[in-house]
């Protein structure tokens, strides 16, 4: 028993000191916000589709910095799912495209279009927009801005008469990285190009950013300032295509720059939306409290006159009483 | 002072706790993917070898020691070094919610990076004072954060280069780290 007592003593000592200043601590240096979940959000493409299973991007966003898989954004497609990799610094996973499986992934954005001669004017559709992009009132024809148009498809489900379509919006496809043709030899790493580049950059490094997706860094080194003149081109002794590799990972960037920016649009268009229905949320919160307390002093008059009546009664019973008394 | 210096340039180079005696190696595999990360890898690990290797001296010479219960270091080195990943894990939290979210499982881990308990017991064993305890763990600190980082700057290149199918992945990162830990070799006999 004895022998046992000072090892216990130690370690209780030991762990009720710690024990103490990670209290402390944990008081001191307490999380009330979480910038992460900001940083996640703004790489969401901000859709509102709900296709991933949570009701809107922020919930989702909140949901990965807890955990949650990275993939099971369709709209976001796989620049989305890189980008949160990079961030989070995890593997770049294949899309789960959990909640319709039949679709395809990678078709590009759409927009809904309302067939308007079909369109009994029920407003389903435009609640069911979380951008606001339908117009229309009860019992007139709705149309859908196509600019502010996600393609999000929350529109289709609830229209009684199906008069949505989904139609896929004509793009120029981005250019994609070139084939490895027969007379492209792998990067000795001469450096000629470096010579020869009339703009000061370094092809070579900007040729491994751009064929290993690291715009990122493409971009620190300035890969936005080639002109694309040819000269790398030219002198490569590995004949390797360099200004196709920049013009891919440029139109690359610029795909993105435009999706972050329609996605900050977007997300605009969402919260005010939000902010609307709280405020209408508000005002028929009010007007009903206003309606019950109406109600209230109505029956509280009401239930005055019936006192009242009650009492002329018993007043005209009794005086009956004494008369057929008398 | 030259003491300590030479303690400080045998703990960085010539023993290096990764590449020589292959101590630490989950965190320096597993958190090396970006520079950031193992920047912020890193610093933890400084923070948390430095100071466990002072306390654990403290805890050793006047708790342990007096009460004749030297065989229970292990233990108790873990309870201290357990508290105080768990403290850089709060501040961690607090300063950089990103970078927390980065390191993940491999924060709490520093718990279990044998470097850390390593360094504790070694200083036992080398019977070093407590200014020499202190300056052996932050030399296995900043050993450890040198290899780290370089091995990360290597890892960004390996990403972007043309490996053959069969060494991609893991298996390129496993040969870096034999070719940095045969480099690293070649300090002995600095000190």
């Amino acid at each position: 028993m004895v022998p046992l007592m000072a090892p216990l003593i130690a370690l209780l000592l030991i762990a009720i000191f710690f024990g103490v200043v990670l209290g402390f601590a944990a008081e001191k240096f307490k999380v009330t916000s979480s910038p992460l979940i900001e940083k996640i959000n703004a790489l969401l493409p901000q859709t509102q589709c709900a296709q991933c299973g949570y009701p809107g991007c922020k919930p989702y966003a909140e949901a990965i910095s807890e955990g949650e898989a990275i993939n099971l954004c369709p709209p976001g497609g796989e620049g989305t799912i890189i980008e949160l990799a990079n961030l989070l610094d995890m593997e770049p996973v294949k899309l789960n495209n959990q909640h319709r499986p039949e679709q395809e992934s990678e078709e590009g954005p759409k927009v809904a279009v309302i067939r308007e001669e079909e369109c009994i004017g029920c407003t389903f559709c435009i609640q069911a927009c979380p951008v606001d992009a339908i117009l229309g009132g009860p019992q007139q024809m709705h149309s859908v801005i196509a600019s502010e148009c996600t393609g999000c498809e929350l529109c289709v489900a609830p229209c009684p008469v199906d008069c949505i379509d989904m139609i896929a919006l004509s793009q120029e496809p981005p250019k994609k990285l070139p084939e490895k043709s027969l007379s492209e030899q792998a990067c000795i790493r001469c450096g000629l190009c470096v010579d020869v580049c009339p703009v000061d950059l370094l092809p070579q490094q900007l040729f491994w950013y751009s064929q290993g997706k690291a715009y990122e860094k493409a971009k620190q080194h300035r890969l936005m300032d080639c002109i694309e003149c040819g000269l790398c081109h030219a002198v490569c002794p590995s004949h390797i295509p360099l200004v196709q590799y920049y013009q891919a990972a440029k139109s690359a960037i610029h795909e993105q720059t435009a999706k972050h920016q329609q996605a900050q649009k977007v997300r605009q268009r969402f919260e005010f939306r939000e902010q609307r229905l709280a405020r209408e949320a508000a005002l028929a919160e009010k007007r009903r409290q206003a309606r019950a307390e109406l109600a209230q002093t109505k029956s509280r008059q009401s239930d005055l006159i019936q006192a009242a009546l009650a009492r002329a009664k018993n007043k005209q019973a009794s005086t009956q009483d004494i008369q057929d008394g008398g | 002072m030259s003491e300590l210096i030479i303690i400080l340039i045998s703990a960085i180079l010539v023993n290096n706790f990764v590449l020589v005696q292959f101590l630490g190696l989950c965190p320096f595999m597993g958190s090396s993917n970006k520079i950031e990360t193992a920047i912020g890898m890193s610093a933890a690990t400084t923070f948390v070898l430095t100071l466990a290797s002072m306390v654990s001296y403290l805890v050793y010479q006047y708790l342990l020691v007096p009460l004749d219960i030297t065989w229970l270091r292990t233990i108790a080195f873990i309870v201290v070094i357990a508290a105080l990943v768990n403290f850089t894990e709060i501040l961690m939290l607090k300063t950089s919610p990103l970078l927390h979210k980065v390191l993940g499982i491999f924060l709490p881990l520093i718990t279990t990076n044998c470097a850390v308990l390593g360094v504790a017991l070694l200083n036992i064993n080398a019977g070093n004072s407590f200014v020499e305890s202190a300056f052996y763990g932050f030399g296995a600190a900043l050993g450890f954060s040198l290899v780290l980082v370089l091995f990360a700057a290597l890892r960004e290149k390996l990403n972007l280069a043309d490996v053959p199918a069969p060494f991609q992945g893991p298996s390129i990162a496993m040969i870096t780290a034999a070719l940095m830990s045969l480099a690293f070799m070649g300090f002995t006999g600095l000190v």
